[in-house]
C-alpha cells in the first residue's frame, strides 16, 4: 500500500469540502481540544493535506472520540472548520466500511 | 472504547427498526403527557424530539457499556445487532427503574406549563413527536441520518406544520441547520425558552449555568437563558468557560467510550462547583452526565418553574 494517495484530496471533498487546505498547521485546535490527545484534531488534518488516506483508515478509531463540541472550530485562526474536517472524516470511514 | 463500527451499526439498526437509537419504542418512553391535556392545534408545535425521554435509558445503557469497556465481552457487542432492534429496547425499557422515568419527565411538564403561563399559542400531538436522528449524524451515519430525517419532516410538513418548539439544543440545531440542508424542508424554529414571558421577580439566589456546546457555540443562545433568570432575579456567576467558550460536559463520547466520557465530565463538574452555588444545566445530555459526578444540578425548566 503507498504512504501517500495522490488524488486523496478529490475523494473526500464529498464528505469534507477542502477546508484542510486552509490549515497552516499552528496547533492552536490539538492545544484546545479537551482530548488532550496527540495532537489530535490537527494530525488528521496535516494526514488530509499529504494525502495519507491509509493513516486515517488505519487510525480512524481515534475520529470517534472526537465530542464534536465546536472548540476547535471556534478558535482557528484560519475558519479551516477541523470539528467539520473530523466529522467529514467519520463520513468518509464509515462510507469505506460499508463499501467494503 | 468500543469499536466505532459496531455502536454505529446497532444505533442505525435501531433507528431504522424503531426510529428510536436505543430501540426503545416510542410508546414506551414518551407517556409525560398523559395527564396533562394538551391541546392538540396551535401556531407552534411543541416537538421534544424525545432527548428527555431516552435520558434515563441512556444512563442505564452507559453503566453497562462501562461495566464491559475494554474487556473481552465487548467484542461481542457487534452480534447484539443482530437482535431485533425491539427486542434489545423493551429488555432496556424494563431495567430502567419507574422512578428514573418519572424524574425525566420533569423537565417536560415543567416546560409545558412555562409556555402554558406565557401565554405561547402551541399544540402537542405525540404522534408527530420523533427522534430527529441527530446520533447518526454526529457519528457519521450521514446516510442513516437524512433516510431517518426525511420521514420526521415529511410527517410535520403533510401535517401543515410550519412552527415549532424545540426543548433541547440537538433537537434545535438539527432543525434549524441539518433537516433544511439535507431533507429540503425547513421549519421556523425557536427554543421554548426564547417564547416565555413572565413578570419580573426578585427571587434573590445566584446559581452556576453550564451552556451546552449546541447552545453556547454553535447557536449563540446563551444570552437568553441569562435574561430569563435575570428577570427572576437570579444571577448567574462568571465562570472561565461560559457561553461560546462553554467546555463540554463529555456527554457525547458515552456511547463509545464511557471512561473517556468521564474523564471530560469529572474535569467540567470540577469548574462549575468551584463557585459552590447550584449548578443549572439546560440539555438533557448535560443534565444526565453531570449528575454523575454527584454534583447539585437541576434543569434550567425546573428552576424556571419553581419560581414563575
Ligand atoms: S487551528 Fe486551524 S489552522 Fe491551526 S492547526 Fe488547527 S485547523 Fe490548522
Ligand atoms: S470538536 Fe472534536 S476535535 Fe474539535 S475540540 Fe472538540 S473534541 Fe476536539
Amino acid at each position: 500500500m503507498s504512504l501517500v494517495t495522490l488524488d486523496f484530496a478529490e475523494e473526500l471533498k464529498e464528505y469534507c469540502g477542502d477546508n484542510a487546505f486552509e490549515c497552516f498547521n499552528c496547533g492552536t485546535c490539538a492545544a484546545i481540544c479537551p482530548l488532550v490527545h496527540d495532537n489530535f484534531p490537527r494530525r488528521m488534518i496535516r494526514y488530509i493535506q499529504v494525502g495519507a488516506r491509509q493513516k486515517i483508515l488505519e487510525n480512524s478509531d481515534e475520529l470517534w472520540r472526537c465530542l464534536h463540541c465546536g472548540l476547535c472550530t471556534q478558535t482557528c485562526p484560519r475558519e479551516a472548520d477541523p470539528g467539520e474536517i473530523i466529522l467529514g472524516l467519520k463520513r468518509f470511514v464509515v462510507a469505506n466500511w460499508r463499501k467494503s | 472504547m468500543f469499536n466505532p463500527r459496531d455502536i454505529i451499526e446497532i444505533l442505525a439498526a435501531n433507528v431504522r427498526q424503531t426510529k428510536s437509537p436505543f430501540g426503545i419504542p416510542k410508546f414506551m418512553a414518551n407517556t409525560w403527557h398523559k395527564d396533562l391535556c394538551l391541546p392538540k392545534e396551535g401556531e407552534y408545535l411543541l416537538f421534544t424530539g424525545l432527548m428527555y425521554q431516552f435520558a434515563p435509558y441512556i444512563e442505564k445503557s452507559t453503566q453497562y457499556l462501562e461495566k464491559y469497556e475494554d474487556t473481552k465481552i465487548a467484542g461481542y457487542l457487534k452480534y447484539t445487532r443482530l437482535l431485533p432492534g425491539y427486542f434489545s429496547g423493551i429488555g432496556l425499557a424494563m431495567m430502567t427503574k419507574p422512578k428514573e422515568k418519572k424524574k425525566a419527565a420533569k423537565p417536560l411538564k415543567d416546560i409545558a406549563y412555562l409556555l402554558q403561563k406565557s401565554k405561547v399559542n402551541f399544540g402537542y400531538r405525540p404522534d408527530l413527536d420523533n427522534y430527529s436522528g441527530i446520533l447518526l449524524y454526529d457519528m457519521g451515519d450521514q446516510q442513516g441520518f437524512i433516510a431517518h430525517a426525511k420521514k420526521v419532516a415529511r410527517q410535520l410538513q403533510d401535517a401543515g406544520i410550519k412552527k415549532i418548539i424545540t426543548i433541547d439544543p440537538h433537537t434545535a440545531y438539527a432543525f434549524k441547520e441539518l433537516y433544511p440542508k439535507y431533507t429540503g424542508f425547513g421549519f421556523d424554529v425557536k427554543q421554548y425558552f426564547e417564547l416565555l414571558n413572565f413578570e419580573p421577580k426578585d427571587c434573590g439566589l445566584e446559581v452556576t449555568l453550564h451552556d451546552p456546546c449546541f447552545f453556547g457555540r454553535y447557536q449563540k443562545l446563551s444570552d437568553v437563558p441569562r435574561e430569563q433568570l435575570s428577570n427572576m432575579g437570579i444571577s448567574v456567576t462568571n465562570i472561565r468557560n461560559q457561553g461560546e467558550f462553554t467546555s463540554c460536559c463529555g456527554g457525547p463520547a458515552e456511547s463509545i467510550s464511557p471512561r473517556l466520557s468521564n474523564e471530560i465530565m469529572e474535569k467540567r463538574a470540577k469548574e462549575l462547583q468551584a463557585s459552590g452555588k447550584p449548578i443549572v444545566a439546560y440539555c438533557p445530555i448535560c443534565l444526565g452526565n453531570l449528575k454523575k459526578s454527584g454534583a447539585d444540578v437541576q434543569d434550567l425548566s425546573t428552576l424556571l418553574a419553581k419560581h414563575a
